[in-house]
């Protein structure tokens, strides 16, 4: 008899402690679900990463920080802005000799950026997405010397939008946001 | 991948105003007209869906598995690090989540994603009705370890108690950084998604191949010895409301299922019949459960001194720590990009330091609590250690366990409902 309540009691004990437990976890489960969920209310699908062109400053980084092999970060050029230059600071390196097509003369290092003649004097610059790497580098002339008509870009249909940016981490300028759907690029138009 | 997959919204976007104008729009005379570009965003809402969709489905049938102590576990494995692993490369995932909520409960601006919730509360919710049901294999994670691993090799009593910690530091680490909004360490330091997208960091890559090696001679390192999320779970799985049973009839003591199990969840019987060890043991008890508001003590102090340490995980911090390095210097000769940037924005040193003092102030006091919160961690532990409880047949410890079902079919009493049954 003295044996049995020995063995009974700690695990009545246990039980006991164990239905406490139950109650917690039930009870926090519910507390923080309802709160979540409140909190959650009224957001509208997936956030995305973008780049605030007036902040970016070109540092490089969005070329080799990104997460896919090539980055999701690509120049994008606003026609609507773009001076149409026969010299311009992005299509050529600064202080250039002669103003043709050879590749020493070309800032871009893919190649991505071609022209085309439009008319005396303008020449109409498009950019290649799929050789371009967001290096920033065409985009640095075209601001320093130019319109600033290019401009980096996280392209969201390459973009596998990480839980966390690994640009937006080392970014100098602080340029790179969370954004909502409706607000998912900054374009220049 | 995804542009196959995904249905695209075009043009959602913000115009900024024009900052240069050095040279004049082009009057063409031509009849040019200007090229109509668009960029698309996916619209993922169709995926988000899918996604929840696939959780709950494998959710339902790792509860099944276990509870009918079938075993199409390892189908529901292949499923999840096909489909949430390789398909969907490892995003969102129910660990990272951790961060979108801590973030969620500091910062009233970023709005949590519905699917980032599902994925936090789901497999919580599971784990709280049938155990860890998401670990057994809807996890692409703990799935994968446990596709590739073999021999369930023995790691020592006391190592594993203190490896077991760093899960609790890791969570409690990650939300502190998360909560200060420095840097999301799961995603950060995620040894399984340079597998998942086939490429990426190679540091990562290696650790995460090295942690597949170890997987194969002793099951799931990661989920014991660092996944936050289990050990989050386990607070849930511990006190479940059903718990996952070797057998559902009675044991036999037969000692067949004891070595089955990958994480070494199954303690077997123990009679704690020796008195004398028995009370030197609730001395200790005692001991330990008054060293717990010590140790919370010691903690929370340790934590707030190193506040300043800590906070250098702030980019801002870092960056405050290298204007300053670089305004000491008498003649620089190379800026760091960092300062440079700094500089180019207009920043002052002063607006910096205001920045980098609210920075350390938060560490100050939500490092306190992170503190508190390891001492607790570590007194637990130790008294866990030291509570011997007296156990007749072989029990699942059920925060361990993460419901693999490797050992129902050991147990020759499950074998006993009918052969057929089993192999279904
Ligand atoms: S990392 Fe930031 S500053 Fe550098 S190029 Fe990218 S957006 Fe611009
Ligand atoms: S210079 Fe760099 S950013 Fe500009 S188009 Fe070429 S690769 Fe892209
Ligand atoms: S969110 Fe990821 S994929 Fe997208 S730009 Fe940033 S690092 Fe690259
Ligand atoms: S312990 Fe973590 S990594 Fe392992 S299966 Fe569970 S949630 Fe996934
Ligand atoms: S179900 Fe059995 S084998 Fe799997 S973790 Fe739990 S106790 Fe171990």
């Amino acid at each position: 008899m003295k044996d049995d309540k020995k063995i009974t009691s700690p695990l009545k004990r246990r039980e006991f402690l164990r239905m406490c437990g139950t109650a917690i976890a039930g009870g926090s489960v519910i507390a923080a679900g309802s709160t979540l969920a409140l909190k959650s209310k009224g957001a509208k699908g997936n956030v995305f990463w973008q780049i605030d062109p007036a902040k970016c400053t070109q540092c490089g980084r969005c070329e080799t920080h990104c997460v896919l092999p090539v980055s999701a970060v690509k120049c994008i050029h606003a026609n609507r802005v773009c001076g149409y230059c026969d010299l311009c600071g992005g299509y050529y390196i600064s202080n250039v000799k002669d103003l043709n097509t050879a590749a020493e003369n070309m800032m871009c290092p893919t190649g991505a950026i071609t022209r085309q003649f439009v008319e005396d004097p303008y020449f109409e610059y498009t950019i290649n997405e799929d050789l371009c790497n967001g290096c920033g580098k065409c985009v640095k002339g075209c601001s320093s010397f130019g319109n600033g008509s290019l401009y980096l870009q996280i392209k969201q249909d390459i973009c596998v939008q990480c839980n966390e940016c690994k640009i937006a981490q080392v970014c100098v300028s602080d340029a790179i946001q969370r954004v909502d759907f409706a607000t998912a690029y900054k374009l220049k138009e | 991948m995804k542009k196959i997959f995904s249905t695209f919204v075009g043009f959602a976007s913000v115009a900024l105003a024009q900052a240069q104008n050095r040279f004049p729009k082009p009057d063409f005379e031509s009849g040019y007209q200007y090229p109509d570009l668009e960029y698309a965003v996916p619209d993922e809402t169709l995926w988000n869906v899918l996604d929840v969709t696939m959780l709950v489905a494998l959710l339902v049938a790792a509860t099944w598995a276990v509870m009918k102590k079938r075993k199409p576990m390892i189908w529901i494995s292949l499923v999840s690090v096909l489909y949430f692993g390789f398909l969907r490369e490892g995003c969102v995932c129910s660990v990272g989540s951790i961060q979108n909520v801590a973030l969620a409960f500091v910062d009233g601006s970023y709005q949590m994603p519905w699917n980032v919730l599902a994925f936090f509360l789901l497999p919580i919710v599971f784990a709280f009705l049938f155990g860890r049901v998401f670990c057994a294999g809807v996890c692409p994670m703990g799935a994968l370890q446990e596709l590739v691993n073999v021999k369930n090799g023995r790691i020592s009593k006391p190592v594993a108690m203190v490896l077991g910690l760093l899960p609790w530091l890791y969570l409690i680490l990650t939300i502190l950084y998360a909560v200060t909004r420095s840097r999301f360490l799961v995603c950060e330091f995620d040894p399984f998604i340079g597998i998942f997208r086939l490429g990426g960091d190679v540091e990562l890559l290696v650790f995460g191949i090295l942690l597949l090696i170890i997987s194969v001679f002793t099951g799931r390192p990661f989920c014991r010895f660092l996944c936050p999320y289990g050990a989050l779970l386990s607070l849930f799985s511990a006190v479940s409301w059903k718990k996952v049973e070797i057998t559902k009839k009675k044991c036999i003591n037969c000692d067949l299922c004891h070595n089955s199990c990958p994480v070494d969840a199954i303690r077997p019987p123990y009679a704690n019949t020796d008195k004398e060890e028995r009370r030197e043991g609730v001395k200790r008890l005692l001991g330990y459960m008054l060293l717990m508001p010590l140790l919370m003590i010691l903690g929370a102090l340790l934590m707030r001194m190193s506040a300043e340490g800590l906070s250098r995980a702030h980019k801002d911090v870092r960056l405050y720590d290298m204007v300053v390095a670089y305004e000491a210097l008498d003649a620089p000769e190379t800026i760091p990009l960092e300062v440079e940037g700094f500089y180019m924005r207009n920043g002052t040193l002063d607006e910096l330091t205001v920045v980098k003092d609210s920075i350390v102030a938060e560490y100050r006091t939500y490092g306190t609590w992170a503190g508190a919160l390891m001492g607790m961690v570590l007194a637990i532990a130790l008294i866990r250690f030291s509570v011997k409880r007296r156990r007749e047949t072989y029990e699942i410890d059920n925060a361990a366990c993460v419901a693999c079902g490797r050992c129902f079919e050991y147990c020759p009493q499950n074998r006993e409902i009918g052969k057929s049954d089993i192999e279904k």
